[in-house]
């Protein structure tokens, strides 16, 4: 199937760590589209009740106890996600930390995911700046300055869903720069060079 | 319901004219809506799975063609594709990606309901017609009706206690110097007393002045709060045929002063002219200086509107005569009378009366004939003086020494014409450079005949052909500050990194292209609304064009004013960060009308050649 056929979901967690055996999600965010067109429509946004300590969260992303205090259950983001999965390919900015504490509350609320396609922009951005440095330049890969280098405005950062946005935009950005004009891209050019994995997740059944 | 992103309505909200709509409305607006980013392989969507709909770019460089109108070269702000929605009609859409970004799509359902709000319509249709909204110009002339009545108030209110006798009111009257006295029973108001009572019910009734003046008072008066506007106390007054109104405090009732039929006069006259009367009563330099260094803080304090900016200008111009034929009569006063007829003369922004704070002086002298070494002497001397007590008053010595202390500038009528013959023989870009200022003139004191004789005697000069073919394709060597892509371009070397030079990127322009109607058409004034005011029907430009012009032109000296009085600066640097995004768009629009004008005047004028 052409990448141009296919349908995108962009999501973004912000958590209350950057230890995947520890960290939580505090709020989630997402958003879909599909050949560079983003359906506003679709954007979604949670704050989740969570029980341990919200650590730097507050200073971060602006999530404070009360808020927090006033969010839904885990297990709720976690319902409204899974209908994405067979239908949409994943993308995330940094899918490593994302992926790692979403298995973890998939399997702490016993759900389980079978071949996700998940794919990470921040991957595909390293690819192509390796073509070009041998010694990667500090802070090159972060999700502002991918943004940046691709000529997509600031946005803002750290809330779940406006990383969402930021992360279809960039790949879309992405998409269409290293590979405008040539058909028949597949998803399977990305898996073979890792910008995209096929995961499972969630309890092992 | 769906969420809705941040950076989404961060945008909105710095997109005229949905910055203006409320979160509820911006919801609705986005229902539906798509966020593309447009490139050269998904550009047939636009007009395929989003036909019919309304688009803005949030970045990206785009050619498009909307509707029966040429093709336009769109960037970051601007619309597509809301010409077929307004008008129902489909136009062929054409677009093509210059650089890929951004852009949202609306439902033209969505889009359709923004238009029923006032504001949001009339940005479309006036987008459309690529004109200025000129509303608030007409606006301009009543604001002083609506300022509030706690700004007029200013004395302490004169009153006196229901008991005081009739001959006590009328003395503190005197000692007061007003014509009407509030009168209190517990500090509230119970009634006045005016001039017009002492004479009909006491003098003429011939009643005994030692009686409480509440025998005569006129009891519970007509009165009005203090946070109601000089509109309604007009309405209050004509309405009640009364001269005096007193004004009461909002929530105490007390009375805080009388408002009177003079009070509404001196106002309507315009807040800022007061200044000019001050002026004209200054007797010596030091008076003329103390009151002069006053003018900033007063332009400050009280042009607030667009009304007042429209006019600063000219108020300016006219204290700075008034401040010049008052150095002159000091000097005359010590050195005796001019040995021969002068005129003392202004150019540029002086006579064009578009001075601002930062408007240094230029002027010049006019002589009846050629000077003997005394004569010489003496205008030398006064000339000096003047120049130095305006520089003393605020106004800045001319750098380029276009000043009547410089002798080059004290010319002989006859000179004077021998030099115009100058210009018009040899218009070359760095003569046009030197001499255009003298282009705008004005006589301020001396002999106005002399001026006129002058004026006279150069009008068939300089309306030749070639002269004026010169001056156009001159003017056409400045570009207005927009990119290939309509976007701003910036003023380079500057601590602020996105500012305009309004002056000479905008507003010169249009005094030149003005200029140069009104020397082909004779038309002798200098001002620029008043050379649009006064020409021809066949000028060769349009009324319309004229009239878009001088809107413009009033626009963008509305900007450089506030620009200048809001930052205390007196440059014409306006950062485009000062103004609202519908200013941007306006400016843009003005910009580009601007662009047209000078075209049309090199066509006009030299044949198309620039």
């Amino acid at each position: 199937m052409p990448v141009s056929d296919i349908s995108f979901l962009a999501i973004d967690l912000e958590l209350t760590s950057l230890d995947v055996t520890t960290s939580q999600i505090t709020s989630a965010g997402w958003v879909s589209g599909r050949a560079g067109d983003i359906d506003l429509d679709s954007a979604y946004y949670q704050v989740v009740k969570t029980s341990s300590s919200l650590e730097q969260s507050p200073v971060i992303h602006g999530l404070t106890a009360d808020t927090v205090a006033q969010g839904c259950h885990v297990s709720d983001v976690l319902d409204a996600l899974m209908p994405f999965a067979g239908t949409h390919i994943w993308v995330f900015h940094n899918a490593r930390l994302d992926t790692g504490v979403l298995d973890k509350a998939l399997r702490e609320n016993g759900r389980s995911l079978d071949n996700i396609v998940v794919l990470d922009t921040l991957k595909y951005a390293v690819y192509q700046l390796e073509k070009q440095h041998q010694v990667l330049p500090p802070n090159s890969a972060t999700l502002t300055v991918c943004r940046q280098r691709l000529g997509l405005p600031l946005a803002p950062a750290h809330n779940a869903l406006d990383d969402a946005l930021a992360t279809l935009q960039l790949w879309f950005a992405q998409y269409y720069t290293y590979n405008g004009g040539t058909k028949n891209v597949t998803i399977d050019d990305f898996l073979s060079i890792h910008v995209a994995k096929c995961k499972k997740m969630g309890k092992k059944s | 319901m769906s969420a809705m992103a941040q950076q989404v309505k961060d945008f909105l909200t710095v997109s005229a004219p949905f910055d203006s709509l409320s979160d509820d409305q911006q919801q609705k607006l986005c229902k539906g809506a798509s966020l593309l980013y447009l490139t050269q392989d998904n550009i047939s969507d636009v007009t395929g799975a989003h036909k019919g709909r309304v688009f803005l770019i949030q970045n990206g460089q785009f050619s498009v063609k909307d509707s029966s109108d040429s093709e336009r070269h769109l960037s970051e702000g601007d619309f597509f594709g809301y010409p077929a929605v307004m008008d129902n009609t489909r136009y062929p859409l054409t677009v093509s990606v210059d650089k890929p970004g951004l852009v949202f799509s609306f439902t033209a359902e969505a889009f359709a309901h923004t238009l029923s709000i006032p504001d949001v319509n009339a940005f479309f249709e006036n987008s459309r017609q690529n004109a200025l909204q000129n509303q608030a110009l007409a606006a301009s002339n009543s604001m002083w009706l609506y300022k509030a009545l706690a700004d007029v108030i200013d004395n302490a209110p004169v009153t006196a206690i229901e008991s005081t006798s009739i001959q006590q009111a009328a003395s503190v009257m005197t000692e007061q110097r007003v014509s009407s006295l509030l009168i209190t029973s517990d500090n509230k108001l119970s009634g006045i007393v005016t001039d017009r009572d002492l004479r009909s019910r006491v003098v003429a009734s011939g009643i005994d002045v030692d009686l409480p003046v509440s025998e005569i008072m006129t009891a519970n008066p007509a009165r009005i709060a203090n946070n109601r506007t000089m509109f309604d106390a007009m309405a209050l007054m004509s309405e009640k045929n009364i001269h005096h109104l007193p004004v009461v405090d909002r929530v105490s009732r007390e009375p805080i002063g009388m408002l009177t039929a003079s009070d509404i006069i001196r106002h309507q006259r315009g807040n800022v002219l007061f200044i000019i009367g001050e002026l004209a009563k200054a007797e010596s330099l030091y008076e003329l200086t103390r009151l002069s260094w006053q003018l900033p803080h007063y332009f400050a304090a009280h042009a607030k509107r667009a009304g007042d900016f429209d006019i600063a200008g000219k108020v300016l111009s006219q204290a700075t005569d008034i401040m010049t034929r008052k150095l002159i009569r000091f000097y005359q006063r010590d050195h005796g009378d001019a040995p021969m007829g002068y005129c003392w003369l202004v150019y540029g922004s002086q006579a064009r009366e578009d001075q601002t704070m930062g408007s240094d002086q230029d002027n010049g002298l006019l002589l009846e004939r050629k000077p003997d070494e005394a004569q010489a002497a003496w205008f030398a001397d006064m000339a000096d003086y003047v120049c130095q007590g305006l520089g003393k008053c605020g106004i800045k010595l001319c750098d380029g020494n276009i000043m009547a202390s410089n002798p080059d500038l004290r010319l002989a009528l006859d000179d004077a014409i021998e030099e115009a013959r100058g210009w018009v023989n040899a218009p070359t870009s760095e003569a046009i450079m030197h001499f255009n200022i003298f282009l705008d003139v004005r006589g301020v004191a001396g002999d106005l005949g002399l001026f006129r004789q002058l004026q006279q005697a150069r009008a068939p000069l300089l309306k030749q052909k070639m002269f004026l073919a010169a001056l156009a394709r001159h003017n056409n060597e400045v570009p207005v500050p927009l990119s290939m892509f309509q976007k701003f371009v910036y003023q380079k070397g500057h601590s602020k990194k996105d500012c305009i030079d309004l002056k000479v990127h905008a507003i010169a322009i249009i005094n030149n292209i003005i200029r140069i109607y009104a020397l082909a058409n004779e038309v002798m004034v200098p001002s620029t609304p008043a050379r649009l005011a006064n020409m021809p029907a066949n000028s060769g430009l349009s009324t319309r064009d004229g009239q878009n012009l001088r809107d413009i032109w009033l626009f963008l000296n509305r900007l450089r004013w506030r620009h200048q009085l809001t930052q205390n600066v007196t440059d014409n640097l306006v950062s485009v960060s000062e103004l609202s995004s519908i200013e941007k768009h306006q400016l843009k629009a003005a910009f580009k009308a601007i662009e047209r004008s000078q075209q049309a005047a090199v066509m006009a004028f030299s044949g198309g050649m620039g």
